[in-house]
């Protein structure tokens, strides 16, 4: 029992003593604000979930300041780092202060997680974090298929003001944020990572630093072209083919207006069920202005000229009622080339203005 | 020759080219304002630039001021004491050049000799006369200035302030000298640019003998140029490489990809107090929005151009066949049964030609009557 007593007491009293030699208060040595440089290399991407707007990712967070209290005597100034890694590295870290930065767009509690910390002589101290999560993306749809993307990673300073905790980077941050050699993505094509300041307003006129490290990625609009451009394409041929399979001899339609509006209600069913599909697939389409829906609304609108066309001349020869037989028949031969090639001419500037 | 298909194929084609042309002009005419547009972002960079460069030169000269200025610097000048300037003034550095870029400080005895470096203690008394004309002109006028040197241990922006003894007898100068660096590092954090200091590497070899020896390493040589600070190694050494900036004597621009992004590149000439060439700073600027809405923009208005020539062509047929020629048609094969010996009777409906061609079915039934007649 007294032994536990002692036991208890000299944890006690260790935790105390190495309370008092811990400092883990801000270094004002050299001033307001600490300047803490940021960088992000992308280990690995697991995967990129368009629908959710999330990815998985293993990334290295090296965050580097300087603390003159940790500065070494003159006579070590020479030597190596001290260098922690794992537990040890989160016991030091409990001793001393390190910028209480956040992932801030990090979905959910990280699959992994390690920690390396090195604390040079002259007080400068590098902390490393690998971190293997799901983070929130923000997806832009506008240029889909053809379509760049940003695999953000935002790491802020919420804790404390620009004017106390500052994130920055330069050249040397810059060099280590980059993707892995080994880093891939099905159906995208990996590029650099770019670094970026963008504070966020705090209370009573504040702000607080952040730094958004973006990881390229484009598109390899292949596949998609196959998959979804080809039936929207082949879809819009519907309406036309309801325009020329009707014939019209010496001013006179020939075939019944009916079955041709068959075919169009067939078609309208056909676009449908392609949109649904479609949307089905890649929800973040169905939300915003894209080439995908902006082809999706070329159909239904050819599905519509198709009908009105068959409806106002075939059935009810609004125009021969107006101006004579031959001028409907003239109107119907020129809305027959010329309804496709607007609907075509359409679609092509559509798929341009994506891929420019 | 047939109307039937010269007509329309003439009026089209004379639609299509004015429909073409006006798209051209259109197109030209967006194209000027995109490149207005691109032409303030680069004066705006260029403003940037001359602003962050010319505060931060006054920001050196007031510094250079304030330690003229003061009495103990005044005293010690004057007695030529090195030890009681860098006891009074190490400190001062020292929290200058960790926390403000402050890179360089030195005080100067005339007509240009170096009385104390605080940035290198160990060096001093040389006559700096023939590479620093700035400090040479102060000690000659006594009146301060500011502007861009390259010094014994590198480039910097630099303010010089005359130092007068106790009598107020001119004594010598004090200059501060401020780091590129942190200049450039601020502006692309501010405002998104990329920046990249080159300096003539001639004078760096010749000038700046006390450099970090790894800035003048062939890694940052461009053409008679060495790097010495850049926001962005990578991207600026696709952007700015050795025939743009080896003639640079007026500020450049121009436009240039790297990374698949389109950029808008300045290229500012660097002089010293004397007018003499420095180096270069090139700032560079995503130009990708405003080329992608003109591209966008030439789209559309080529789909719009089609869609104009493809509605008029149609009413062009519509207008030329269905009201004229068609009619024409059904008339020519009433008179040519009259001309065979039939009767020519009408089989379409007239009422519906316009008011030329029923007067003329109404002749073509008029003889149609008249051989009816005739032959009964």
């Amino acid at each position: 029992m007294k032994a536990a007593a002692f036991a208890l007491a000299l944890s006690a009293a260790c935790a105390m003593a190495a309370n008092a030699a811990a400092d883990t208060s801000l270094p004002t040595g050299k001033g307001l604000p600490v300047v803490v440089h940021t960088a992000v290399s992308f280990i690995e991407i697991v995967s990129f979930n368009e629908n959710a707007g999330t990815y998985k990712a293993t990334v290295d967070l090296r965050l580097r300041w300087e603390d003159p209290r940790l500065r070494r005597p003159a006579g070590e100034a020479n030597d190596p780092p001290k260098v922690y890694r794992g537990q040890p590295a989160q016991a030091r870290t409990a001793e001393i202060w390190v910028p209480a930065v956040e992932l801030a767009n990090q979905r959910a509690k990280e699959t992994y997680s390690a920690l390396g910390l090195r604390i040079f002589p002259s007080g400068a101290v590098e902390m490393t974090r690998r971190v293997s999560a799901e983070f929130a993306a923000p997806f832009e749809v506008e240029r889909f298929p053809f379509d760049r993307q940003k695999l953000r990673l935002e790491v802020a300073m919420r804790d404390e003001p620009a004017g106390a905790v500052r994130l920055a980077f330069d050249q040397s941050d810059l060099d280590f944020s980059r993707a892995g050699a080994g880093v891939a993505l099905d159906g995208w094509s990996v590029g650099a990572v770019a670094l970026r300041s963008d504070p966020i307003a705090g209370w009573y006129g504040a702000s607080h630093s952040r730094v958004l490290a973006a990881l390229d990625i484009a598109r390899q609009p292949g596949p998609i072209v196959a998959a979804i451009f080809i039936p929207l394409f082949a879809s819009l041929l519907i309406p036309l083919l309801a325009i020329w399979l009707n014939r019209i001899e010496d001013g006179r339609f020939t075939i019944e207006t009916f079955e041709l509006i068959n075919l169009t209600v067939g078609g309208l069913f056909a676009v449908i069920a392609l949109n649904f599909t479609v949307n089905a697939a890649y929800q973040p389409l169905s939300a915003g202005d894209n080439a995908v829906t902006r082809l999706f609304s070329i159909n239904y609108g050819a599905l519509g000229a198709s009908l009105l066309i068959n409806v106002l001349l075939s059935r009810f020869a609004v125009v021969e009622r107006l101006a004579g037989r031959y001028v409907q028949e003239q109107l119907f031969y020129v809305l027959a080339w010329a309804v496709p090639a607007m609907s075509f001419a359409l679609g092509a500037a559509v798929v341009l203005v994506a891929a420019i | 020759m047939t109307f039937r298909r010269s007509a329309p194929a003439l009026l089209i084609s004379i639609v299509a080219i004015v429909i073409a042309g006006l798209t051209f002009l259109s197109d030209r005419l967006f194209s000027g304002l995109t490149a207005a547009v691109e032409e303030g972002q680069f004066q705006l960079m260029q403003s940037i630039l001359d602003t962050t460069l010319r505060r931060a030169a006054d920001d050196a000269l007031a510094r250079a001021e304030i330690v003229a200025a003061m009495p103990s610097a005044r005293q010690a000048v004057a007695a030529k004491d090195r030890d009681r300037l860098l006891a009074e003034f190490n400190e001062m550095f020292a929290i200058q050049k960790e926390r403000r870029g402050v890179d360089q400080v030195q005080f100067h005895l005339p007509p240009a000799m170096s009385l104390l470096r605080l940035h290198a203690p160990q060096r001093s008394g040389d006559d700096l006369s023939r590479f620093r004309p700035m400090v040479v002109t102060v000690n000659r006028e006594r009146a301060a200035r500011n502007g861009l040197a390259i010094a014994a241990t590198g480039p910097a922006i630099f303010g010089v302030a005359p130092v007068r003894d106790p009598q107020g007898n001119h004594a010598g100068t004090v200059e501060f000298g401020l780091n590129f660096g942190p200049l450039l590092d601020g502006l692309k954090a501010a405002y998104g640019l990329e920046l990249a200091l080159f300096m003539q590497e001639k004078q760096l070899r010749e000038f700046a003998t006390g450099i970090d020896p790894a800035l003048l390493s062939d890694q940052n040589r461009v053409g008679p140029f060495m790097r010495i600070h850049a926001t962005n190694r990578d991207l600026l050494r696709q952007l700015a490489r050795d025939g743009d900036i080896a003639a640079v004597n007026e500020p450049a621009r121009y436009t240039r990809e790297a990374q698949d992004v389109p950029y808008g590149v300045l290229l500012m000439p660097l002089r010293d107090d004397a007018g003499q060439s420095l180096g270069v700073i090139a700032v560079a600027r995503d130009f990708s929005g405003s080329r992608a809405a003109a591209g966008r923009s030439l789209v559309w208005q080529m789909c719009l151009a089609a869609f104009a020539i493809i509605l008029l062509a149609g009413v062009v047929i519509v207008v030329l066949r269905g009201l004229l020629l068609r009619p024409l048609e059904v008339l020519d094969r009433r008179l040519a049964a009259l001309a065979e010996g039939g009767q020519g009777g009408i089989s379409e409906p007239s009422d519906r030609f316009c008011t030329e061609m029923q007067r003329l079915a109404e002749r073509a039934g008029a003889i149609a009557a008249a051989a009816k007649g005739r032959a009964s």
